[in-house]
């Protein structure tokens, strides 16, 4: 990457930052997570009597929770990001500058993420300290566990700008990966609906969509296990989940290369 | 480096709706030179083509055939669009910003570094005449001229070669509106292109060299302003013309005003206008004044498109 390039892509990344602040998207996440930390640090007993199994069993409950919490709300604040971006009058000017689509829109993906990233990190960060500071039981997992939440928004987040770029609605981005989040909780049961299913073609088909579409559920058994410090048996669910991600980022940035605005 | 600034061939943009079976030719088969270091004005009625040409022309929009060149380098390739400056019509800036921030931002996007941007903010909002207040006040407290001029900051952030400007005086007073031309007429002398798509004529009567008119997509008329505008015909003025003269030669001209004395002839050839020259001369009165007669680009505009309408 030459030094126009970064230049670029960092005022990508900057700007979406400032949207986020401007939009209060940033600051209401900020908020939230430190009135969690300062409950968590003040309101919370934290006595664990029982040692480190007790405090890391707390933490993995936690980290599930704002596991959960936290993609729902950074999928509902991430979508109008996205497609504020295709806006008449606010695209021609952008595609007017020497930066390639793929450039522009990667670059605004990348500041995304980083919004949700930069929350994700203080909110876990700050709650692996105060248990740190509280326990004296300062184990990893945790912090492990908010790399697997940024993984996941990565994801979905890739399916906001698929959605964004075809329908050029935040509205509909947004229902689109709530359904996939929702299909993917259902599609993680699917021993138990194969059961249910009559013919071996709709069971294949099971198979294949719960092999396709991210396994949001299943990772976050793999957020609780690091939690826990416990091993986790199987990587699968987070680099199919990775692929299909990236599936999705490419047919968005394609749709992007060819669309006229 | 090219000669040509702005190249087009066969540029065609067919928008279609596939649900109703409709299409529309936005832009049909343009073939457009604008020489490097000219004024171009692009004119044509609403809806005519003229921003869907631009947006081609930028790489906004991808052509159903046909391709656009800048400086001699395909405009769908980032690096062809480096010598762009570009202001929008009906833009929406990120009114978040502030209008020091938003130059930041598309200068960054332009590839200029940090220090290159820090001195060169400032100039451009003196010379676009935003107040100092204005320059860290957020854009939505911007009016629709205030806004206008820091568009155009905008597209001068980076020193471009090619300016386009997509009815840059929209929504600016008299006064800003002159400011932008001195602006405008002072990157011209330095030997920027500048692509004008307006439909103020006068304005770009005064500013451009070169004008193209598109109708229903397609080129209904290009060339200079001087040739455009030149009328086929000649006027002569004197004073105090003889009463029995006066009536002589205003039977042989084509058309003739009496205004405070002096008397306009207007003659449709040379000869005749020499003629008239000779009997004035000969019964001495003084010639004012002569010359070729002038349209203006509204008659040439509206002539154009309403022959090409009927």
């Amino acid at each position: 990457m030459n030094s126009a390039s970064l230049i670029a892509t960092l005022a990508l990344v900057r700007d979406t930052f400032r949207e986020a602040f401007a939009r209060r998207i940033f600051w209401g996440f900020f908020v939230c997570s430190s009135l969690f930390l300062f409950a968590l640090a003040f309101i919370f007993r934290i006595d664990f009597s029982a040692g480190p199994p007790m405090v890391h069993s707390f933490q993995g409950t936690l980290a599930v929770a704002i596991y959960y919490v936290g993609t729902a709300l950074s999928v509902f604040a991430s979508a109008s990001l996205v497609s504020v971006m295709f806006e008449p009058g606010r695209i021609e000017l952008l595609l007017s500058k020497p930066v390639s689509r793929t450039h522009l829109l990667l670059g605004r993906y990348l500041g995304n993420l980083a919004v949700v990233a930069a929350n994700v990190i203080y909110l876990t960060g700050g709650a692996w300290l105060i248990f740190g500071l509280k326990t004296g039981v300062w184990g990893g997992g945790f912090l492990l566990s908010a790399l697997c939440m940024i993984f996941v928004f990565a994801v979905l987040l890739a399916v906001i700008v698929l959605a964004a770029v075809v329908l050029d609605s935040a509205v509909v981005a947004t229902m689109i990966t709530f359904g996939i989040l929702f299909a993917a909780a259902i599609l993680a049961q699917r021993f138990s609906i194969e059961r249910l299913l009559s013919s071996e073609s709709s069971r294949q088909l099971v198979e294949l969509l719960y092999y396709v579409l991210p396994k949001t559920s299943d990772i976050s058994g793999i957020v609780w296990k690091l939690s826990v410090q416990e091993p986790v048996e199987s990587w699968m669910p987070v680099w199919s989940s990775g692929l299909f991600g990236a599936a999705v980022l490419a047919a968005g940035i394609r749709h992007f290369q060819k669309r006229s605005f | 480096m090219s000669a040509y600034a702005i190249q087009t061939e066969g540029l065609t943009k067919v928008f279609r709706n596939q649900w109703a079976g409709a299409e529309l030719r936005a832009v049909d088969d343009i073939s457009l030179s604008v020489p490097a270091g000219t004024a171009f004005g692009l004119l044509g009625p609403n809806g005519a083509g003229k921003t869907t040409f631009v947006k081609l022309l930028l790489s906004c929009c991808i052509p159903t055939a046909g391709r656009a060149m800048i400086f001699g380098q395909d405009s769908s390739r980032p690096e062809a669009r480096r010598p762009v400056g570009y202001l929008p019509e009906n833009h929406r800036f990120p009114t978040y910003l502030t209008g020091h921030d938003m130059l930041d931002f598309y200068g960054a996007l332009s590839g200029m570094d940090s220090a290159a941007r820090r001195r060169r903010i400032p100039e451009l909002l003196h010379l676009v005449g935003l107040e100092e207040r204005a320059h860290h006040l957020r854009l939505s407290s911007y009016s629709k001229g205030m806004l206008q001029r820091v568009g155009l900051a905008q597209a001068l952030m980076h020193s471009p070669k090619l300016l386009v400007l997509d009815e840059p005086s929209d929504g600016v007073d008299p006064v800003g509106r002159h400011h932008i031309r001195a602006v405008l007429q002072e990157l011209g002398k330095q030997g920027v292109t500048v692509f004008l798509n307006s439909h103020l004529l006068a304005e770009v009567e005064q500013f451009c060299t070169s004008v193209a008119i598109i109708q229903k997509g397609r080129v209904a008329l290009s060339g200079s302003v001087e040739e455009l505008t030149r009328g086929s015909g000649y006027r002569v003025e004197a004073v105090d013309v003889p009463e029995q003269l006066a009536t002589e030669l205003r039977a042989g001209a084509r058309s003739a005003a009496q205004i405070n004395g002096s008397l306009e002839l207007f003659f449709a050839t040379r000869e005749e206008a020499n003629g008239a020259i000779d009997r004035l001369r000969a019964a001495g009165v003084a010639v004012e004044s002569l010359g070729r007669t002038r349209s203006t680009l509204e008659d040439v505009f509206i002539r154009t498109v309403e022959q090409k309408a009927a």
